[in-house]
């Protein structure tokens, strides 16, 4: 196991490599020049000249990037283009909100996804089969905000269980921090509800239909045992590959919903970043995305190979 | 086969998947969907009551009125003429989006598909790389250079969805490729770069179509969004995105404001989404599928045979059981019929017919695990002296593993890939016998032993999959034998192993009869195995049995027409010579059986008698045939 982990960190170095380099490449691809943004319109040579220095942008773009990366391996992304706030520092401050948000939102997909799957996996073509389907399908169109917006409009507005914005971090009350992340977490977590029963009922409807299920109940184990045991287990190596895509889907969502609840993650400080072009905090905040999307790939690879013995390197 | 003289089969064709009634009514309202919306985009101007960006602000945010029918907003703006003209911006995203993705994600992907090599490695990483992005956030980069707006978020969106594009088109072509290659060899002078253009673009529209629609759907999502947090559409446009966003800041002074658009959102894509299902569904299942038998075949007629006379060491009965099956979206027809046998303690019978005969099904009844699509219709089964058929649920899952076992076919797929073989013996030891964990894993290296697997402490461990079938098997027939059961059902297990293993797997159930002495249901198609271990050999032909005796009896001297012509269809030695003889025409399916002998159809023998049911007679030997008496027949050689 390891060594299953050793292998995937190295992977994830090219992949890394490649993103910084996308990105970084957004600096050559941006019209104007950086300097315009940060010194208005009434600027002296000598000041454009020493803010170019200062950005090192008389450097080639190569240099640049290279410059670049070695700050970002030593953890330092560079610096906010119109405060002095480093990027590192306003990444991290940000990122517990959108963290426990998408955590909050793959938790609930989870336990729905899974409840209503198997649910219509058990009995096909019933009601409860037909009812969870339906659900799913809709779940699938309806856009996380606007789902945010009528949870919004019915449990904060109207039933007042809620509050209808606003983010209270774990540490200061855990009890505020669910009632804050309720909402939010499941207006994100609905279409990846849906996406995980349709993925759960579809793998058990097949599991269900196999020898080894027939063999077990002929065993004399019971309908019980054989559906969380022998069949769930099963079941749950195509939806760990489905929760694997869906947790960056879940990320990107949870940009969006934020804005719906007024939480101050990661989304509000890209949408003022792409605003204002603030080019370092756009590369920081991609890359420190990406970063999270691979170690959580890295940490479902470790789920399939637990649950999957066929997975396993010998 | 002989449905063709079923008048109920013959009208009815197969149609097109998307005509059924169940889809038929997915399609429909889709259907209408889209068309509104695409009417709304295209005569926006002549549907919209007002104009959508005329300001009244004395009549803000005001509810649903006949002066407007879904309120205004927060600058007095008609929302239903707003909404209309949502939907241009609506079609517009989708349009444009949709079809830059095709336009970058195809050509790439046939290149680098066609390509390979270096190009190919290098794309494909640049795509592995814009995948692990939160597809939201380079959509945000991308607005980012090129600035906000309608087009360029869609620009952007078109570039996010080509990947998805881009690897469908690569793969269409790598999986061509080796098509077109592999039969170009054999067809000299056909230029094999032509025949793979041509391969291509007849292969690459139906997954086209369907990822198509997944992106349209995608987009639609996508564009709200993106308009709702202000990176795309820019006010005063009116796009449903927009409408949200206006929405969101009015939420405790008009929460209606949010419904119009988020329904028309959910509404069209909802619509996408299920047509894309329906296109996905049809072209996975090859656009046609049949329809099923609608009407039932009337039910068989059986004239029930004498009552089997009680024995003492009798340890399994079964009496006049019959088993109907529904087949999907069909009526019940009978699989099993008039079927009556006994087993002795330590005995074994063995079930000999071809496929489709009934013999599963028969042993499957026996454990009450035929599943959803049959029932028991009648019958008795009698497990030294209890009467299975009669149990409930509970009674039977007690049975089931400590009484009766049974070993399936194919051991690969009979063990749980998910779990070691140990576990899945000791499972078993626990739950049924109240072993502790310790006594029963103790108990399953001892069993993994008595099988014949060597190095049994270690095995235990292993996962199916790293087992040979021979090995697996024996793992799946200590698990049946684990509780000790009366009675062990083998359902053709044998078949799917190695010809070498297959003599060790049958020796090893004589000698663990031996040791255990259960009684024994021995299911094959294959008579020699079932001459090598039986004590007794019922021959079954479509649902019923027609002949059972002993196994020297049987072969010496078979009573029955097809009994006899099983026996002289066996091989025997290598020679070849003189051609086997074969039994002429083919078995009738359940559903189309005759009403009186099933064999008569195929028999050489057949008289006027044939025609009515025919019921087993006999006392030692039991025969289900008119003429048993009377036929000399051929015996094995």
């Amino acid at each position: 196991m390891t060594r299953l982990i050793g292998q995937r960190l190295l992977a994830m170095v090219p992949l890394l490599l490649i993103v910084s380099f996308l990105t970084f490449s957004l600096t050559a691809l941006l019209p104007g020049d950086p300097a315009d943004l940060i010194l208005g319109d009434r600027a002296t040579a000598e000041q454009y000249e020493m803010v170019h220095e200062r950005l090192g942008l008389d450097q080639p773009f190569l240099v640049r990037y290279v410059q670049w990366l070695e700050g970002a391996v030593r953890g330092d992304l560079g610096t906010s283009f119109f405060n002095s706030v480093r990027v590192v520092d306003a990444v991290v401050q940000r990122m517990p909100a959108t963290l426990s948000l998408t955590l909050a939102s793959v938790l609930i997909s989870v336990v729905v996804g899974l409840g209503a799957g198997v649910a219509a996996a058990l009995r096909p073509r019933s009601w409860i089969d037909r009812l969870a389907t339906f659900g799913a399908t809709i779940g699938q169109a309806i856009p996380n905000f606007w789902f945010g917006l009528i949870l919004v409009s019915v449990f904060a507005v109207a039933l007042n269980w809620f509050p209808a914005t606003g983010y209270v971090p774990f540490k200061d009350s855990p009890g505020q921090w669910l009632r804050s992340i309720t909402l939010p977490a499941l207006a994100l977590g609905l279409s990846t509800s849906a996406a995980i029963a349709r993925q759960v009922r579809s793998a058990m409807v097949g599991v269900l239909q196999q020898d080894y299920i027939r063999a077990a109940r002929a065993q004399g184990l019971s309908a019980l045992r054989v559906t969380f045991k022998h069949a769930l287990k099963n079941a749950l190596v195509p939806v760990i590959t489905v929760l694997s895509f869906q947790v960056t889907v879940l990320l990107g969502g949870a940009l969006i919903v934020e804005q719906v609840f007024a939480i101050n993650g990661i989304g509000s400080l890209a949408i003022a970043a792409v605003r204002q072009q603030d080019i370092p905090m756009i590369q920081g905040i991609v890359l420190v995305l990406v970063l999270v999307v691979m170690l959580v790939q890295l940490v479902t690879d470790i789920l399939y190979g637990l649950i999957n013995p066929k997975a396993r390197p010998s | 086969m002989t449905s063709a003289s079923l008048p109920a089969q013959t009208t009815r064709k197969s149609r097109p998947a998307w005509m059924t009634p169940s889809t038929l009514a997915v399609v429909i309202p889709s259907v209408l969907v889209l068309a509104a919306l695409v009417v709304c985009a295209l005569f926006a101007q002549w549907l919209a009551p007002y104009d959508p960006l005329d300001q009244d602000l004395i009549a803000s945010l005001q509810g649903p009125s006949a002066a407007h029918w879904l309120g205004t907003d927060d600058l007095g703006r008609d929302v239903l003429s707003r909404l209309i003209y949502g939907s241009r911006i609506a079609v517009i995203a989708a349009v444009e989006a949709t079809s830059l993705a095709v336009l970058i994600g195809v050509p790439i992907g046939l290149f680098i598909g066609y390509r390979g090599g270096w190009w190919d490695r290098l794309t494909m990483r640049l795509v592995e790389a814009i995948v692990s992005i939160p597809g939201i956030m380079v959509a945000i980069v991308i607005i980012a250079i090129l600035g906000t707006g309608l087009h360029r978020a869609m620009f952007a969106l078109g570039i996010l969805y080509s990947t998805a594009f881009l690897r469908l088109a690569r793969s269409v072509v790598l999986t061509e490729r080796e098509e077109v290659y592999a039969k170009s060899a054999r067809v000299i002078g056909a230029s094999p770069t032509r025949i793979l253009v041509r391969h291509i673009f007849l292969n690459i529209a139906p997954p086209l179509i369907v990822q198509v629609t997944l992106t349209v759907g995608a987009v639609l999502l996508a564009e709200a969004g993106l308009s709702f947090i202000g990176i795309g559409v820019q006010p005063p446009q009116a796009s449903w995105g927009t409408m949200l966003n206006t929405a969101a800041s009015y939420m405790e002074l008009n929460p209606f404001l949010a419904v119009p658009p988020g329904l028309a959102i959910v509404a069209t894509v909802l619509a996408v989404n299920l047509l894309g299902d329906v296109l996905r569904d049809s072209i996975g299942r090859g656009i046609r599928v049949p329809a099923a038998p609608s009407t039932a075949p009337a039910r068989v007629r059986t004239a029930p045979s004498r009552p089997l006379p009680p024995r003492a060491d009798d340890m399994l009965r079964v009496e006049g059981l019959e088993v109907m099956v529904s087949p999907k979206g069909g009526a019940e027809v009978p699989v099993v019929t008039d079927m009556s046998f006994r087993i002795a303690r330590g005995e074994t019978l063995g079930l000999v017919g071809e496929s489709g005969s009934g013999k599963t099904v028969t042993g499957l009844a026996l454990m009450g695990l035929i599943g959803a699509g049959g029932r028991i219709t009648g019958g008795r089964v009698t497990l030294d002296g209890t009467d299975l058929l009669g149990l409930s649920k509970a009674g039977l899952e007690k049975v089931r593993g400590n009484d009766v076992a049974m070993v399936f076919q194919d051991p690969t797929t009979s063990l749980n890939p998910a779990y070691t073989v140990g576990n899945q013996i000791s499972e078993v030891l626990r739950v049924k016998q109240g072993l502790s964990r310790r006594a029963a894993w103790d108990r399953t290296v001892e069993l993994i032993d008595r099988v014949g697997i060597p190095r049994a402490t270690e095995r235990a461990q292993a996962y199916p999959h790293e087992l040979s079938g021979g090995m697996a098997q024996r793992i799946a027939i200590a698990r049946a034998l684990s509780c000790g059961p009366k009675l062990l059902i083998a359902d053709e297990p044998t078949t799917a192993l190695d010809v070498t293993v297959q003599q060790e797997i049958l020796d090893l159930f004589r000698d663990l009869q031996d040791e255990f002495g259960m009684a024994m249901l021995f299911v094959t198609h294959d008579l020699a195995v079932a001459a090598d271990v039986c004590d007794r050999i019922a021959v079954m032909y479509c649902g019923e049995i027609v002949e059972t005796a002993p196994v020297d009896d049987l072969f010496a001297n078979p009573r029955h027409p097809y009994t006899s012509g099983l026996l002289s269809a066996m091989p025997h030695g290598a020679s070849g010579t003189p051609p086997l003889p074969v039994i002429p025409g083919s078995v009738p399916t359940p559903g189309h059986w005759p009403e009186g002998c099933r064999f008569a159809a195929r028999c050489p023998h057949v008289t006027e008698a044939c025609a009515a049911p025919v019921p087993l007679s006999g006392d030692a030997r039991l025969i289900r045939c008119v003429r048993a008496d009377e036929l000399v027949l051929e015996a094995a050689q």
